[in-house]
């Protein structure tokens, strides 16, 4: 039966130990550090599905720019938005 | 061929920027939520079934692996091993929605059913209800999402069983992992959200 291909096998080892990371620091008291880690061991999953699994950066260069403006108008609705909610007074309202 | 090939590729990935748009309005509310109620989405994040999520968690994550592996047995024409790999991949997002299941009727019977059933006496009982309906609409949209791959990722088993996938031709398989990878992705961040949120503290 034929081997699968070496970059796979290191992405599922590397996304395994992220998950081990990732679920360990989340029982390590550091305050708002906890999201900090858990979001960018995210952002480090994501990294290696995207471009090993997807080879997202392999072939048409246009999908990268497909691919960003996802993230493009993603970071523009949490930006706009935060403009209101951070500066907001009476937010949350009172029960 | 070629340029349909890539044209393809293109029109999943447009689909899944807009994917990414789709998922994140809830992730918004839930991002200003917890910024809102921060004690009581701890509260909840600490009582969320762990074990279920982080197996769900590998779970989905070696089947994005075996998906992978799927596109490379595809491209080189090994009809069986393909089929096997999309088989796989299909049995391992059934797992997952078997456990999900099993994890949602707990939460029924707990009462965290938000609209349906649910009752809790801490103080942050109205955050929490927040909380669990962010979950439900979340997970179970995820699920909804994963459930469809299951049936894309069982046709194309059928029909790589049938031979119709080779290296000239496997943009189906290959399109199809794209929409497979991304729901694992959208899994990668909700598990943090969801599961691990508030377990240091309390």
């Amino acid at each position: 039966m034929p081997k699968p291909p070496r970059s796979l096998v290191w992405a599922w080892i590397g996304l395994v130990l992220l998950l081990a990371l990732t679920l360990g620091m989340a029982f390590v008291p550091l305050g708002s550090g906890n999201i900090v880690v858990a979001l960018a061991v995210a952002a480090a999953k994501a990294a290696v599905v995207l471009l090993v699994f997807m080879e997202l950066t392999r072939g048409h260069s246009l999908k990268l720019i497909f691919a960003g403006a996802g993230i493009f108008w993603l970071i523009i609705m949490f930006g706009l938005s935060f403009t209101d909610y951070t500066t907001r007074t009476g937010f949350p309202p009172a029960h | 061929m070629r340029q349909q090939a890539d044209t393809a590729a293109l029109g999943i990935w447009v689909f899944l920027a807009t994917e990414v748009l789709f998922f994140s309005g809830m992730l918004l509310a839930y991002t200003v939520l917890r910024h809102a109620y921060p004690e009581g989405f701890a509260e909840a994040g600490r009582d969320t079934k762990i074990v279920i999520g982080s197996v769900n968690t590998a779970v989905l994550l070696t089947s994005s692996a075996t998906m992978a592996w799927a596109v490379h047995t595809a491209k080189l024409g090994h009809r069986k091993l393909l089929t096997i790999l999309l088989v796989a991949t299909a049995a391992l997002g059934l797992v997952f929605v078997g456990l999900k299941g099993l994890e949602y009727a707990q939460e029924y019977a707990e009462r965290l059913v938000p609209g349906l059933d649910f009752s809790s006496d801490s103080p942050h009982a109205h955050a929490i209800e927040l909380f669990y309906f962010l979950y439900f609409a979340l997970t179970g949209i995820h699920a909804v999402h994963l459930s469809i791959g299951i049936v894309i990722v069982g046709i194309m088993a059928w029909r790589a069983s049938r031979g119709a996938f080779g290296p000239a031709y496997y943009t189906p398989v290959e399109i199809t992992g794209l929409y497979w990878h991304f729901v694992d992705l959208v899994w990668i961040f909700l598990y943090p959200l969801i599961y691990l949120n508030g377990r240091s503290g309390g």
